[in-house]
């Protein structure tokens, strides 16, 4: 699979493919990792409606994933180079997307979802102009999926904070994922990140979408009475992140696992490819 | 109406929910349609772990696109069984998880690498489709509309598992020879699928009669072998020895019932199998674990949060 429209990687140069590259792992990443643990709730969510609700957000997720990679193969990798036999320490997805659910802990479905799915929200919207083509050409795909996944969180939100032991586990859920969360908004390595923007591969800095997404996400949580674990006025500073920010390959040994894990079966069977069903997936 | 008006009338797709039933026909549809419904999400449950180990992307989505529509299958036909008005899909669910519930042979066996996946995915749902296709003619409408969509669904999950086993049987050495073993391991298993022959099924008689059941055992297997022998055979199987199979002039088959084993599917038909015993006690348990969140929703005027695609409407 490659992209249709000619790919203008010819037209840039070693620091600039660079960067195109980073901004693509980390969007392709998180994708991809956040789909694998969502599937993780298939045939264990509380009611069948709800499995086919989120196993249908993972779905959606796991597709982006193959959009993003698929602008990756237009600079010459192809699927086993970015996932199967990729060095695990290169991935740089946020490690909120690869924290293991608890069994049953559905609040942290929820919350992760919100969380993640506002920063999603916000991160498309700050590439629907990027000045490299074909990253601009599949924001608005992306997009129309992306409406119904926080409908569905903040619908469940409301739900479980409406009972007493929802609202105490979704509180939880808060104080745990809150400072993961935080590494969606962390550059990959801060000079390449300096020329994500300056190119406008991606439009806003990252700092200003954090604090985008703080402004929404903080009153949204403190309106169904939970509390935020941010300072007072408001400011990030690294002490609020967790050791492990994910985006510069440093990530938790449950990633180590979910790699071997996905990884079980293209090894166990000595493959060198990866099947491809779908020919152009954009 | 009482029994034997039931019997005169009965044929494809006669009753609805309007109709006043005898409870003895609603009592055998809800068997009946509970198995398949319970069936439908054991085999997700069975399936499931394969969505990691894909290995591709697309082979991933395929998969979770199964899976999620098993669940989806099983939502409508638990509908289907609910309309009967003998059980609720709560206490369907709740038998299932307290290992009442009864479902297919095949999903009490586990599933450990991925050359089983055609076993389940092509075999098995072939064998579910020669099966289901017949009851698109069954006496309970609900149950008929259900098969349509679960039917053309299940033409997709057969093809995929189709792909799937080419791609081992066409691969690496290595690959062949795992699709093998594990042929030889299922194969017995997917015989069996239709349970034992005729003469010894024990509900066949009454669901005939009323209309839910449109075939035989017998008559299902031979459809399913007059299919799929071809079909292994294409994909470079060998057959095992066992179960002897005679292949009659008239395209029929005759099993050698004896070298099946008969102990083991009875065993599994009480629920009483070590490794189905684990995989109901896995799913029971992953369901008490999220018991909070339907407690938490209860008298919800909202069923279903937002909206929800069901993979089966």
């Amino acid at each position: 699979m490659s992209s249709t429209a000619a790919a203008p990687v010819e037209d840039l140069d070693d620091d600039q493919r660079e960067a195109v590259q980073h901004l693509l792992y980390r969007l392709g990443d998180d994708e991809f990792v956040a789909a694998e643990r969502y599937t993780e709730w298939q045939v264990r969510a509380p009611t069948l409606e709800s499995d086919l609700a989120l196993s249908n957000i993972a779905q959606d997720e796991l597709g982006h994933a193959r959009l993003w990679y698929d602008l990756l193969q237009d600079f010459g990798y192809d699927e086993p180079d970015l996932l199967f036999e990729r060095d695990p320490e290169t991935f740089r997805h946020s490690t909120m997307t690869e924290l293991p659910f608890e069994e049953g802990d559905w609040s942290d479905a929820i919350v992760r979802t919100y969380l993640y799915d506002v920063a999603e929200d916000l991160r498309l919207e700050a590439l629907e102009d990027s000045s490299y083509g074909p990253i601009r050409d599949r924001v608005g795909k992306i997009q129309s999926e992306e409406d119904y996944h926080l409908e569905h969180a903040e619908s469940w939100l409301d739900r479980l904070a409406s009972d007493d032991d929802g609202q105490r586990r979704l509180q939880e859920a808060v104080d745990r994922l809150f400072p993961y969360a935080l590494t969606l908004f962390e550059p990959t390595d801060p000079d390449v990140e300096a020329r994500i923007v300056d190119n406008e591969y991606r439009t806003e800095p990252l700092d200003e979408l954090g604090e985008e997404w703080l402004s929404n996400v903080v009153p949204k949580l403190e309106s169904y009475g939970l509390d935020v674990p941010i300072s007072e006025d408001g400011t990030i500073t690294s002490a609020d992140l967790p050791p492990e920010i994910g985006r510069d390959g440093n990530h938790m040994d449950d990633w180590e696992s979910l790699y071997d894990d996905f990884t079980q079966t293209y090894r166990d069977l000595g493959r060198t490819e990866a099947t491809t069903l779908m020919e152009d997936p954009s | 109406m009482n029994i034997d008006e039931v019997k005169e009338r009965a044929g494809p797709r006669e009753f609805n929910p309007g109709d006043d039933l005898p409870e003895e026909y609603r009592k055998a549809a809800t068997r009946m349609i509970q198995f398949h419904a319970n069936s439908e999400i054991m085999g997700a449950y069975l399936e499931r772990p394969f969505i990691r180990q894909s290995p591709s992307i697309d082979r991933k989505l395929a998969f979770s696109a199964k899976v999620q529509d098993e669940i989806g299958h099983g939502q409508f036909l638990y509908r289907a069984a609910e309309s009967l008005g003998i059980k609720t899909r709560e206490e369907m669910l709740d038998e299932l998880a307290n290992g009442k519930g009864k479902f297919l042979n095949c999903f009490h066996y586990p599933m450990e690498n991925w050359a089983e996946i055609p076993m389940i995915a092509f075999f098995v749902d072939g064998a579910a489709m020669r099966r289901q296709a017949t009851l698109k003619r069954t006496s309970w409408e609900p149950y008929a509309h259900a098969m349509d969509k679960i039917c053309f669904e299940e033409g997709f999950h057969v093809k995929h598992g189709e792909s799937i086993m080419r791609e081992l049987a066409t691969g690496s050495k290595k690959e062949q020879e795992m699709l093998q073993d594990a042929f030889d391991e299922w194969w017995p298993r997917i015989i069996q699928f239709f349970g034992p022959s005729d003469d010894k099924s024990t509900h066949h008689d009454f669901a005939a009669e009323v209309g839910l059941k449109t075939m035989t055992n017998d008559e299902l297997r031979n459809a399913f072998l007059n299919q799929y022998l071809p079909k292994a055979r294409k994909y470079n199987l060998e057959i095992p020895d066992e179960p002897r199979i005679r292949e009659n002039d008239d395209g029929t088959f005759e099993i050698e019932e004896d070298d099946l084993d008969w102990d083991e599917f009875f065993t599994i038909a009480k629920n009483d199998y070590e490794p189905g015993v684990g995989q109901i006690e896995g799913r029971a348990n992953a369901q008490e674990a999220v018991e909070w969140v339907r407690d938490a929703i209860e008298g919800d005027d909202q069923p279903t949060a937002g909206h929800t695609p069901t993979a089966a409407d």
